[in-house]
């Protein structure tokens, strides 16, 4: 009940912020509702037995079509609520400075966007995890085509159409799998037992990997991204790239790894590369960008490279740092963009060029935005040096090469990040006027994720151990297989 | 088998009611007429009986389908109240000539003899020749009739080509009977030209590419509540039909292979010339040639859940289409006249809960999930992998994508707002018909138990 409570209590809050409408209370019954949430995962966390998977929900739906009502979790799925509710209440938070029309509409989606999201991590049937993920598209594309910037009526299009590609795909995939199901099934459970033969394997991958694929995006599936991320309104972009993209990861873990572990091992070097490829490319792009926004978009992008590449390298150090990093990153683009938002703000633009030697004007937010971007850059002692560390050495397992190209990633991550912390707020002060330092409100915003990063980098653990169980007994299969 | 006698007795008490010069008696009696005779064919659900000694059978899939078209024609003729009311003067002719086509229809889904086939589809067409002209002085409908007469008259002379064949090779026109000789011989090559013949008239009746010509002048033309019927009802009926013509054939190689270029032919096409479409009309006519496709690869999968599937296809495509051409009706009288997509735009704001409708209609016809349409494609890809088309299955899959765009692209207009916020003016029958036609779509996708 716990589970169903879980995806009920956004969705509710949200159709009763659609139909009531009120205009000045709705940022806060939104977070009222996402902070409840935060505390139901809590205590579904506090109640974990590790090593378990736990179903609590299920009854039959359309058995003709293989799909149950069911839900449950294993460590994966928990670390995934974990970050959904951690991460929303900042979304929510976040649109207190925006300002944006209608914010009963916006926080009604972006409630809908989270009860989806909750529905995909918890979902134990892979049909009804195909209904969430597509649905998790549909308040996102209207968050988009309403409070987008420029060109949004194409971008939006373009993204979603996109997105739909894959997740065709996928459904493809899926009926594949559940045709070979006797009787009819599409629950992982029994998908996850199935004996595809290996070279139908082969192009099956495909069939399922390409909506994680573009999803995440790795290189070449990922043009829609950075314009998307650009043009969305702050809190659209922080959805989806501090969540929704995780999705991409999820999915690969509870479609790809067990159903075509032959596919995998075939096309995994592929992957691979392209993801490095992919994270370098936008790493010297990141480089080049002069919109700060941007400049998260393109980072972003390369560690999602980095991110797929560790996924893929299959073995505890990789696929668990792939999964410790992605919890590191929802904290990081959210930080990152409250930054961005921040700065707009008081400067009224995104230009990194414009910007410049804001430190002097406002140095708690130069000093907040200075912490915010160690964690981006890896440094030591934070959540992202844990991870980056631990893919790294996964990669090294498989491949010398890769390990270096995925070390040479993380170079160019610090070059661009310090290089536009350098033009944003050192050097001359162009400022004529005044303008407000980082206040009450921004350090109740940041200091917390800060705080998680830091205890985080400090002591893994608590992160790791809920990976590490599902991670091994998933490998310890695939290895029995080949 | 009463519910067929009443259909063709209702169409003429129309007639004659039309006579008495009051209009606004015809669509009551006609509805209750109906509603009538879908009791009867639901209560008269008895498998294997055979009536007219072996000239139909109402069974299983014959008694939903019928049921599911005569619930349509009920939603078109509630529609319909509001429709003719602004229309013209003589308008029992209307109803009562939708009501003959709808007898046609149902002989259609029953038949278990190639005449009783070719009865079908001639009452099933006939009337509706006359009924695409039906704004008589509209110069585009009396072409749109024209064509269709021309271009059906054609379908027919094929059709009885074929059925001449059939029975030069097996001397009977009854379907089981034809059945036995089929397998005992199975490439006869008259027997497959003769299956040919009649599989080119059905897929003209359904729209196929490349017999598909007529049907987006036709749809444009016609008057509105008369191209939604033939994008339903008719559409229905006609794969019902095919359906059956095929089960009895077996679906020899050669023959499966001519549907499959047909049903690749359809996708593509009815997805790609979609897609550059400016009137919403002609929009809604490609799109239901790409329906068309989808369907062919559920008949082409030829298993024995095919019907199932079509019944839920059909019904679920026909609850969104109806309720989209209500909408751009209603759309249609603000913007005076025009039938481009663009008089979408601003609709949100006009009418928050219209809007949403129409986007969960789009969004069934798209195939997104939640709605019906997304899992009546699960179940045609379903069917075609687990009957080995699995190439087609992928090329389909990118049809649908290609489908996506350009549902997207009117939801999209649907929910820009207007430099000027068009009126509309929902009749509160109308509103019930379109809101009728959201939540079932939604609904059928939350419990598809409830049909088939």
């Amino acid at each position: 009940m716990v589970l169903l409570a879980l995806l009920l209590i956004p969705f509710l809050t949200a159709l009763a912020l659609m139909l009531a409408r009120p205009t000045n209370t709705a940022r806060h019954i939104a977070l009222g509702s996402t902070i409840a949430s935060l505390g139901l995962v809590a205590l579904i966390w506090w109640s974990y037995v590790p090593g378990q998977t736990w179903v609590p929900v299920k009854f039959d739906w359309a058995p003709t079509l293989g799909l149950t009502f069911s839900l449950g979790y294993d460590g994966v799925s928990l670390l995934m609520l974990l970050l959904t509710a951690l991460v929303f209440p900042f979304i929510i938070a976040a649109g207190y400075r925006q300002n944006l029309q209608h914010p009963s509409m916006v926080n009604a989606l972006l409630l809908f966007t989270q009860s989806f999201l909750f529905g995909v991590f918890t979902a134990q049937n892979a049909f009804l995890f195909y209904i969430f993920y597509e649905l998790s598209l549909v308040p996102v594309f209207f968050l988009l085509l309403y409070w987008g910037g420029e060109r949004r009526r194409a971008i939006t299009v373009r993204f979603f159409i996109y997105t739909l590609l894959g997740g065709l795909m996928l459904l493809f995939g899926l009926a594949y799998c559940v045709t070979q199901t006797a009787p009819i099934s599409a629950d992982f459970a029994v998908l996850h037992a199935l004996r595809i033969p290996a070279d139908t394997q082969v192009w099956l991958f495909w069939a399922l990997f390409l909506a994680f694929a573009i999803k995440l995006p790795i290189f070449p599936f990922h043009s829609w991204q950075p314009d998307t991320y650009t043009m969305a309104p702050l809190q659209g972009t922080m959805v989806l790239g501090g969540v929704m993209l995780k999705m991409g990861l999820y999915g690969v873990l509870k479609f790809v790894f067990p159903i075509v572990p032959f596919g995998v091992e075939h096309w995994r070097d592929t992957v691979i590369w392209l993801s490095i490829i992919g994270a370098l490319y936008a790493g010297i792009i990141a480089f080049r960008q002069q919109d700060l926004k941007r400049l998260v978009a393109y980072s972003s992008l390369s560690h999602v490279g980095l991110l797929c590449a560790g996924l893929f390298a299959w073995n505890v150090y990789g696929t668990g740092g792939a999964l410790y990093q992605s919890f590191a990153h929802a904290v990081l683009v959210v930080s990152m963009l409250y930054i961005v938002g921040a700065l707009k703000e008081r400067t009224g633009t995104s230009e990194l060029g414009a910007m410049g030697g804001l430190k002097g004007k406002a140095p708690r937010l130069a000093a907040l935005f200075f912490l915010v971007m160690i964690n981006a850059v890896a440094l030591p002692l934070t959540q992202s040096f844990v991870g980056e560390w631990l893919m790294f050495n996964g990669l090294w397992q498989v491949d010398g090469w890769m390990a270096f190209a995925a070390v040479a990633t993380i170079i160019l991550g610090a070059v661009y990040m310090l290089y536009a912390y350098q033009r944003a707020m050192l050097g001359p002060d162009r400022w004529k006027m005044e303008m407000p330092d980082a206040g009450r409100n921004d350090h109740l915003y940041l200091v917390p994720l800060i705080a998680i990063t830091l205890v985080l980098g400090l002591y893994p653990a608590p992160i790791l151990d809920l990976v590490n169980g599902p991670v091994q007994q998933m490998l310890s299969t695939l290895t029995a297989l080949n | 088998m009463s519910a067929l006698i009443l259909t063709s007795v209702l169409g003429v008490v129309l007639l004659y009611l039309g006579l008495s010069g009051n209009k606004s008696i015809l669509a009551p009696t006609a509805i209750v007429g109906l509603v009538a005779a879908g009791v009867m064919s639901w209560t008269g659900w008895n498998p294997g009986l055979m009536e007219f000694p072996t000239m139909l059978k109402f069974d299983q899939m014959s008694t939903l389908f019928n049921c599911a078209m005569i619930a349509v024609t009920v939603l078109l003729f509630l529609f319909g109240i509001d429709y003719y009311r602004r229309m013209e003067e003589n308008v029992a002719e209307h109803y009562a000539l939708m009501v003959f086509s709808l007898t046609g229809a149902l002989i259609l889904t029953s038949y278990t003899n190639l005449l009783m086939l070719f009865l079908g589809i001639e009452i099933l067409s006939i009337p509706l020749y006359i009924l695409a002209g039906g704004k008589k002085r509209s110069y585009r409908s009396s072409e749109a009739s024209f064509k269709y007469f021309l271009l059906g008259s054609f379908a027919t002379a094929f059709f009885l080509m074929g059925i001449a064949l059939i029975y030069g090779v097996t001397a009977s026109f009854d379907l089981a009977v034809i059945g036995q000789k089929v397998q005992a011989a199975p490439n006869n090559v008259l027997f497959l030209l003769g299956a040919f013949f009649v599989s080119i008239a059905l897929s003209f009746k359904v729209g196929a590419v490349p017999f598909h010509f007529w049907s987006p002048d036709v749809y444009e033309g016609a008057p509105t509540l008369v191209t939604a019927f033939m994008a339903t009802v008719v559409k229905t009926a006609a794969f019902a039909g095919f359906y059956r013509f095929l089960q009895m054939t077996a679906m020899p190689p050669a023959l499966s292979d001519t549907l499959l270029v047909i049903t690749i032919l359809t996708l593509f096409l009815g997805n790609v010339v979609a897609m550059r479409q400016s009137q919403f009309k002609r929009l809604m006519a490609y799109s239901s040639i790409a329906h068309t496709g989808f369907l062919l690869m559920a008949v082409l999968a030829n298993s024995a859940m095919s019907w199932s599937t079509l019944f839920y296809y059909t019904f679920t495509y026909a609850l969104a289409t109806v309720g989209l051409f209500i909408v751009l009706t209603l759309a249609k009288r603000a913007a005076n006249g025009n039938e481009a997509i663009v008089i979408f735009r601003g609709l949100f704001r006009a009418n928050p809960w219209l809007a949403l409708v129409t986007m969960l209609l789009l969004l069934s016809l798209a195939g997104i999930p939640l709605t019906a349409g997304f899992v009546a494609k699960y179940q045609v890809f379903m069917l075609a992998i687990g009957a080995g088309f699995i190439k087609t299955a992928v090329f389909a899959v990118f049809m649908a994508l290609v489908g996506i765009y350009y549902y997207v692209l009117v939801i999209r207009e649907a929910f820009t707002p207007a430099e000027e916020t068009p009126v509309l003016v929902v009749s509160p029958i109308n509103w019930l018909v379109v809101s009728a036609c959201g939540v079932a779509v939604v609904a059928f996708a939350l419990w598809p138990v409830l049909v088939g």
